[in-house]
């Protein structure tokens, strides 16, 4: 059956969306929606349009045994997994354990150079086949003022996730967040892809398909927004990192 | 709400940094609501409130996959919790409206059955300002869509609970979603 032909798509997301899908049909769904872009986007408008009858159901409070079994199951074993919201450490603090020995001012300034990257290791795209060959793919290394590498971000070529690993820490201020733009080839304005984290890795989810969203790119580079862009938006101030963002075939 | 979708949408990527704080900021700006929808469909207090700790295990491992730019943090909560209040209810078939523990809830219990799926949806029309774009629509044709919707019903179980033939309830869900569709956008409300 073809999934992905419109009539039949927009029939499959509602009932997805809505939940009247159901069993088999629901699961075998749900692995089209895995792979495919168009499938994920008919669903989101559908859950859009759904979740506003969502505003009369009542609240209903859930009992503290809900949020306190949460901590346990997720942060048990560290240090703070039973405070209560009074012993609290305050929101920024672990950031600023994380840049202890520098200030946040001093690891943000000046930053700006790029640096091209063809080479990568393999599994940092996702499972790799038997060949050795990388998988189609697009790439990107944003680096700071020094020219040291600090974001690798890679996408499958139709995939619809960008794998973000960080190099090394970016300092982002309380109220910030990173926020990753593409700049087209053409000079025409960047636009938003997704908010990358201050260490570590992350999965990114797409607007659409690398394919789609990145044929036509050349650089993509981080601002420090209020708040993460939606479609539209531009950058706020000066990109403290950024890079090229080439065909990885 | 006083925590708007901005502020969510900050928040979220936040804990897709780690950030405990922010974790449970979001918990608090959105839990009631959130255990509304996971109580409706199942209707047990108890089995909504695992699924709700279940749904916000969800969040905090898969926050970096909330991206503005294709919906807003309360559509992609919701629907977390919709999918694993389903999921709960179809596999746990189906205690509703059996017995339910004599606590403090069994009153409230009680009170929220008189507040019937058609209830909700007429209000929620109102709220949209298209209840008068929706009148067009058979009762049964809303009643099929509030069933789905807060009750997690598929289709047949749609079809006993208003005594009508299987495929007559499939159109009318059909024509139910088709008809939201077109007053949300005559009404600028679309997403889309």
């Amino acid at each position: 059956m073809n999934y992905l032909h419109p009539e039949r798509l927009d029939l499959l997301a509602r009932e997805y969306a809505l939940g009247t899908l159901n069993g088999g049909a629901r699961r075998r769904f749900e692995r089209v929606l895995r792979q495919s872009p168009a499938a994920t986007l008919a669903v989101g408008v559908w859950m859009d349009r759904l979740a506003q009858l969502a505003g009369s159901v009542p609240a209903m409070q859930p009992r503290d045994a809900v949020w306190q079994g949460l901590e346990q199951r997720l942060f048990a074993g560290t240090a703070d997994a039973s405070s209560t919201a009074a012993a609290k450490p305050s929101p920024w603090r672990w950031l600023a354990e994380i840049f202890s020995g520098r200030t946040l001012g001093s690891a943000l300034a000046g930053v700006l150079l790029c640096v091209l990257v063809l080479r990568l290791q393999p599994g940092l795209i996702g499972m790799e086949p038997e060949r050795d060959a990388l998988p189609a793919s697009y790439v990107g290394l944003l680096v700071d003022a020094a020219g040291k590498p600090t974001v690798l971000a890679s996408s499958r070529r139709h995939g619809r996730q960008l794998t973000v690993k960080l190099l090394q820490p970016v300092a982002i201020p309380a109220g910030a967040v990173a926020q990753l733009w593409a700049l087209p080839k053409d000079g025409s304005a960047p636009f938003p892809v997704g908010v990358v984290p201050g260490q570590g890795s992350a999965q990114v989810a797409l607007a659409d398909s690398s394919e789609k969203l990145f044929f036509n790119v050349t650089r993509l580079a981080v601002s420090l927004e209020a708040a993460p862009a939606k479609a539209g938006d531009k950058p706020s101030g000066d990109f403290v990192l950024s890079g090229h963002c080439v065909k990885l075939w | 709400m006083a925590t708007t979708n901005d502020d969510l949408a900050r928040l979220l990527a936040r804990v897709a940094l780690r950030d405990r704080a922010a974790f449970e900021q979001v918990y608090r700006a959105t839990c009631a609501h959130l255990l509304g929808v996971a109580f409706r469909i199942l209707n047990q207090r108890e089995r909504a409130e695992e699924v709700l700790q279940e749904a916000f295990m969800n969040v905090w491992h898969s926050a970096a996959g909330f991206n503005a730019a294709v919906a807003t943090p309360m559509t992609w909560l919701i629907n977390i919790v919709r999918n694993r209040a389903i999921d709960a209810l179809r596999s746990g078939k189906t205690e509703r409206g059996s017995t339910v523990a004599l606590d403090d809830d069994a009153m409230n219990i009680a009170a929220d059955e008189a507040q019937q799926p058609q209830q909700l949806l007429d209000e929620s029309l109102a709220r949209l300002k298209i209840d008068g774009c929706m009148a067009g629509l058979g009762a049964s044709q809303r009643q099929a869509i509030a069933l789905a919707y807060y009750r997690g019903m598929v289709h047949t179980e749609i079809a006993a609970a208003l005594g009508a033939p299987l495929g007559t309830v499939k159109a009318w869900v059909r024509r139910g979603l088709d008809k939201l569709k077109s007053c949300l956008e005559a009404a600028g409300m679309s997403a889309a």
